[in-house]
């Protein structure tokens, strides 16, 4: 989309965009959280037709559209899990005239996306926590050499289990370390660091196909 | 015999009554198992979908019963745990309960969101106010030993004694967010939950989450392999609480054990239908208490179903009491001293 037309903000908000100012550096970044496409409409249809067909979709709870002209700018709110389009918070369709015809245009922003895309930091940010407080709270060599010796003593392997061929259990403190005295890793917090970028290109690549592959089948179903 | 089906007529309901009281006025529920849709499919997929559940509970068992010390050990049950949720995710693909619950991408990355917060942020405030901190702290106070008593027991009852002692204490830390409003505004964001996916169960309010994990297992001393077994029975058998698969599940295991279909019905849209099935693995004790109803429900969550966002879910508790309190407090204002 070029000049004024309506854009839409990481909330779903809709504004006009203007050629200048903030929106202008935002678009450098705000493929993060947009999805944007285009799909042909099919010979002989026009774009009242085309909103027409694509109507149900925007007949959901928490969903308010408006259709002018050429143009369809619809806002989710509390969307239902079970909406089709429940990961998208608003956008703009438009029909514009292509080479061969009408086009759809369409731009759509997702909060989900973007949280996505920034869930990484908090999990790196708890990791650094962990560590932090691991090292906060790391015992002095003195309190170290005072702690009590781990109790050598045997545990007795019930006889049914001894019967039933069950391993004998080892002597409590065999590692040389108190279980319960372990701290909090910050390994949880790396992996799901790892997940959630593995998420968010996984669905910025699958909702962009997704969406596509719905207005689709609604166009031309 | 509960044996009722309710359509959903779109207006109120007629309901059923289930001991004292009358539910699904509100909601469409299923009462009865007789009722209940059962898997669909040729008679291996049939057969697949009803041994499923009793033979991976015992593969289990057998496996942390036998394997060596070198294998017994927390970060093998956390690789088992880890490819046991990846299976029934793959399970909710092929055969789901409802359509209208199957998973998106936006729910995954949701549940794991909160699964993400279990891990870590939990992790560390229970390592301050967690259950088994205070229990040590007590013990330490009052230079109390652990009851080392428990060692000596049999395996198996070591490992059913430490889930069943916390599935009773969740029982009744449950049956209390339901019944006590203080409880209940943690709790609720959880019921705002509208369908049931394998990650579902760690969605809610942090608050929530550290409330329902406290327990009393610090008390006892126990052999490392029975705790990885009742972990088992927490993992092959209170896992099913929140999953979008279809099961056949034997008579048995729906009477003992807690299933989608009984915690469908605890997350129903009816009110009367949420206050029934709140232990997490052993159905049997609310079946002890009078609180079970074999029954299900495909319509779930709270105000009609609307989805709680994560931010709101985070504040809720806190702006919500906040509310109710303000409202307390300006009626007793309002009301003129004689």
């Amino acid at each position: 989309m070029t000049g004024t037309a309506p854009s839409v903000m990481a909330g779903g908000g809709i504004e006009n965009a203007s050629p200048k100012g903030n929106r202008v550096n935002l678009r450098f970044i705000d493929w993060i959280w947009h999805v944007e496409g285009s799909l042909a409409l099919a010979p002989g249809q026009t774009g009242d037709d085309a909103f027409d067909r694509l109507d149900p979709l925007f007949r959901q709870p928490g969903t308010s559209r408006e259709r002018s002209g050429g143009a369809l700018v619809f806002r989710k709110k509390n969307q239902a899990a079970q909406d089709k389009m429940s990961v998208f918070d608003g956008g703009v369709l438009r029909i514009e005239n292509g080479m061969g015809g009408l086009v759809l245009r369409y731009r759509l922003a997702s909060r989900a996306l973007l949280f996505c895309f920034l869930a990484p930091l908090l999990f790196l940010g708890l990791a650094q926590v962990t560590i932090a407080i691991n090292a906060h709270q790391k015992p002095s060599a003195e309190e170290r050499s005072q702690k009590p010796a781990a109790k050598a003593a045997d545990v007795q392997q019930n006889p049914i289990d001894k019967a039933l061929g069950a391993p004998a259990p080892e002597k409590p403190g065999k590692d040389g370390e108190d279980k319960h005295d372990k701290k909090p890793s910050p390994t949880p917090a790396y992996v799901f660091a790892g997940i959630f970028a593995a998420l968010y290109v996984a669905g910025r690549i699958l909702e962009d196909r997704l969406i596509k592959a719905l207005f689709k089948k609604r166009l031309l179903g | 015999m509960l044996t009722r089906i309710f359509a959903y007529p779109g207006g109120k309901m007629d309901g059923i009554r289930v001991g004292n009281r009358v539910i699904g006025t509100q909601a469409p529920v299923i009462v009865g198992w007789e009722n209940i849709p059962k898997v669909e499919g040729g008679p291996v997929k049939q057969a697949f979908f009803t041994w499923f559940q009793p033979t991976m509970l015992f593969a289990l068992l057998a496996f942390w019963y036998y394997a060596p010390n070198s294998i017994a050990k927390a970060s093998t049950a956390v690789a088992i745990g880890i490819g046991f949720k990846v299976l029934l995710l793959g399970l909710e693909w092929v055969n789901p309960r409802y359509a209208s619950w199957r998973l998106t991408w936006k729910e995954l990355t949701t549940d794991l969101f909160y699964v993400g917060l279990t891990y870590t942020l939990l992790r560390i405030v229970d390592g301050y106010i967690g259950s088994d901190t205070v229990v040590k702290a007590v013990q330490h106070q009052f230079h109390w030993d652990k009851l080392a008593w428990f060692t000596g027991l049999p395996l198996l009852v070591q490992a059913f004694l430490i889930s069943f002692i916390f599935d009773f204490g969740q029982y009744w830390m449950h049956r209390g967010m339901h019944n006590w409003y203080p409880l209940w505004l943690p709790h609720s964001v959880h019921h705002y939950i509208t369908q049931l996916n394998v990650n579902k169960g760690a969605v809610g309010n942090p608050v929530e989450l550290f409330l329902i994990g406290l327990g009393i297992g610090g008390f006892f001393d126990f052999l490392p392999r029975a705790a990885l077994m009742a972990g088992t029975f927490g993992l092959a058998i209170g896992t099913y609480q929140h999953i979008n698969v279809r099961f056949n599940s034997p008579k048995w295991w729906r009477f003992l054990f807690n299933t989608t279909e009984h915690h469908s019905l605890h997350h129903s849209q009816d009110f009367e239908a949420t206050r029934s099935n709140y232990s997490g693995s052993y159905i049997f004790i609310d079946r002890m208490f009078g609180t079970c109803i074999d029954g299900e429900a495909e319509l779930l969550g709270m105000e009609g179903g609307r989805r709680m966002p994560i931010r709101e879910q985070m504040t809720y508790p806190f702006t919500e009491g906040w509310k109710t309190l303000r409202e307390r407090f300006a009626r007793t204002a309002a009301v003129p001293a004689e």
